[in-house]
C-alpha cells in the first residue's frame, strides 16, 4: 500500500494488439461455417481479415464498364474474373476488382487462382486509393503479379505498374483520358482511358 | 500514350493499419467449434479482434499457481476462483485473465458466460506482456465495470492494484511491493503477502 500510481493512459484501439492471423484454409473454413457471410466484402491480407469499403455507384459502374470492354476484347484468349479472389500466398487472398487470368479449359474449377495465373489485375479506387496504393500494390509486387492498374476515380487517371523486381514495380506510369492503355500480356487490346473514366 | 512516370510506391505499412473485420463473441465461439481456433491456442477476443497471448513462462505459471492456492484457501466457498478462463466483457470482447474471483454460484457458471457483474477481482500476471495488460486490457476492464484488477508485474516485483472504475477509468490505483499485504476489496479478510507472491 505504498505509492499512488498515475492512472494509466486509456486507449480504445485494438489495432496495437498482436492479432491472431489466419491462413487461407482457415479463411475458407470461416466462410463454410457461416462466420463470414457470402455477401460480406472482405479479403485476407497477411492473415488479417480486412473489410473492404462499400462500393459506390461510380465504382460499380467503372467495374461494369471495364468488364464489358475486357470480355469483348479478350474473347477466349483469357478469363476475365470480376471481384473474386486471388491466392497470393498462404495468408493473403485479396479480391481485386478485375483480373485477367490465363485461359484454362476448366476455368480454375479445381484450384485457386495464383499469381502465376494472372496476366493483369485491375483495382478501381474511390475512397480506397491509399489502401490500394500502399497496402495492396506492394503485396501484388511481392507475389509477382506482372501488371496492376489502379483506376483512380477522383483523379480520373489509371496508374499502371509493371515489371515487379524484388517486391517493387519498376515500371510505373500514369494514363489520363486521351491516352489508350494496353495489357502487357495482350498488347493488341487497346482501351481508351476516356471511355473507362468518362467525365 | 504514356504521360508521366510516377514515383514508386512507399513500402507497405503494417497490417495493423487496415480496417479489420471484427468478430462477435458468437462468431468467436463458432471459430472454436469449426476447429479454426484450436483448443490449446492461447487467444482472446479484444474489441472483436482475435489476439494472440504471449506464451506463459515458468515464473508466470508458478505465480498463477501460488495465487490459485492462496485464493482457494482464503475464499473457501464464498467465491469461485477461475484460473485462465474467459470473461464475457462485451459483445466483442472475451479476454482470458490469469485469475478471476467470481461471485459464488451453485451452478459454477456452467450454463452461461461469466460477465463483469459476476467478477469480484481480476488478476493478471505479467512477464513480457505488461504493456498489453496495462494499456490494452486494463482500460477495457474499467469500461466494463470490473470492480478491481491486480496486475502482477514479475520483472518489477510489484502488484498494481486498480479499483473503483468511474467513467471507464480506475480512480484508485496503488502499487504494492514485497513487505506489503494485499486484500481483495470484496473480501477484505483475505490477506495475501506480496513477498510470497513475488519472491526474490
Amino acid at each position: 500500500m505504498t505509492t499512488q500510481t498515475k492512472p494509466p493512459p486509456q486507449t480504445s484501439s485494438a489495432l496495437n494488439l498482436p492479432v491472431r492471423r489466419f491462413t487461407v484454409a482457415e479463411y475458407y473454413a470461416m466462410a463454410e461455417a457461416g462466420i463470414l457471410k457470402e455477401e460480406e466484402r472482405v479479403e485476407l491480407i497477411d492473415g488479417v481479415i480486412v473489410t473492404m469499403s462499400p462500393m459506390g455507384n461510380p465504382h460499380r459502374a467503372t467495374v461494369n464498364r471495364l468488364s464489358r470492354m475486357m470480355f469483348a476484347a479478350v474473347g477466349t484468349r483469357a478469363i476475365v474474373q470480376v471481384q473474386s479472389s486471388i491466392t497470393l500466398d498462404d495468408r493473403t487472398m485479396p479480391e481485386p476488382d478485375l483480373a485477367l487470368l490465363r485461359e484454362r479449359a476448366d476455368f480454375y474449377e479445381t484450384e485457386d487462382t495464383y499469381p502465376d495465373d494472372v496476366l493483369l489485375l485491375i483495382e478501381v479506387a474511390d475512397s480506397s486509393v491509399g489502401y490500394d496504393r500502399h497496402e495492396k500494390l506492394p503485396r501484388y509486387a511481392r507475389a509477382g503479379i506482372p501488371e496492376v492498374w489502379i483506376t483512380v476515380l477522383p483523379e480520373r487517371i489509371i496508374e499502371a505498374h509493371a515489371e515487379p523486381v524484388a517486391g517493387r514495380y519498376t515500371r510505373n506510369r500514369i494514363y489520363v483520358p486521351g491516352d489508350t492503355i494496353s495489357p502487357g500480356a495482350l498488347p493488341d487490346i487497346e482501351l481508351v482511358v476516356g471511355d473507362i473514366l468518362p467525365e | 500514350m504514356v504521360t508521366a512516370q510516377t514515383k514508386p510506391p512507399p513500402p507497405s505499412a503494417d497490417v495493423a493499419q487496415l480496417p479489420l473485420r471484427r468478430f462477435t463473441v458468437d462468431e468467436y465461439y463458432a471459430m472454436a467449434e469449426a476447429g479454426i481456433l484450436k483448443e490449446g491456442e492461447r487467444v482472446e477476443l479484444i474489441d472483436g479482434v482475435v489476439v494472440e497471448m504471449a506464451p506463459i513462462g515458468n515464473n508466470h505459471m508458478g505465480t498463477t499457481d501460488l495465487y490459485t492456492m492462496s485464493l482457494v484457501r482464503g475464499v473457501g466457498d464464498r467465491a469461485i476462483v477461475r484460473v485462465q478462463g474467459s470473461i464475457l466483457l462485451a459483445e466483442r470482447s472475451m479476454p482470458e485473465p490469469d485469475l478471476v474471483l467470481l461471485r459464488a454460484r451453485q451452478d459454477f457458471y456452467r450454463y452461461r458466460a461469466a460477465v463483469p457483474d459476476d467478477v469480484l477481482l481480476l488478476i493478471e500476471v505479467a512477464e513480457s506482456s505488461v504493456n498489453y495488460d496495462r494499456y490494452q486490457k486494463l482500460p477495457r476492464y474499467a469500461q466494463a465495470g470490473i470492480p478491481e484488477v491486480w496486475i502482477t508485474v514479475l520483472p518489477e516485483r510489484i502488484i498494481e492494484a486498480h479499483a473503483e472504475p468511474v467513467a471507464g477509468r480506475y480512480t484508485r490505483n496503488r502499487i504494492y511491493v514485497p513487505g506489503d499485504t494485499i486484500s481483495p476489496g470484496a473480501l477484505p479478510d483475505i490477506e495475501l503477502v506480496v513477498g510470497d507472491i513475488l519472491p526474490e
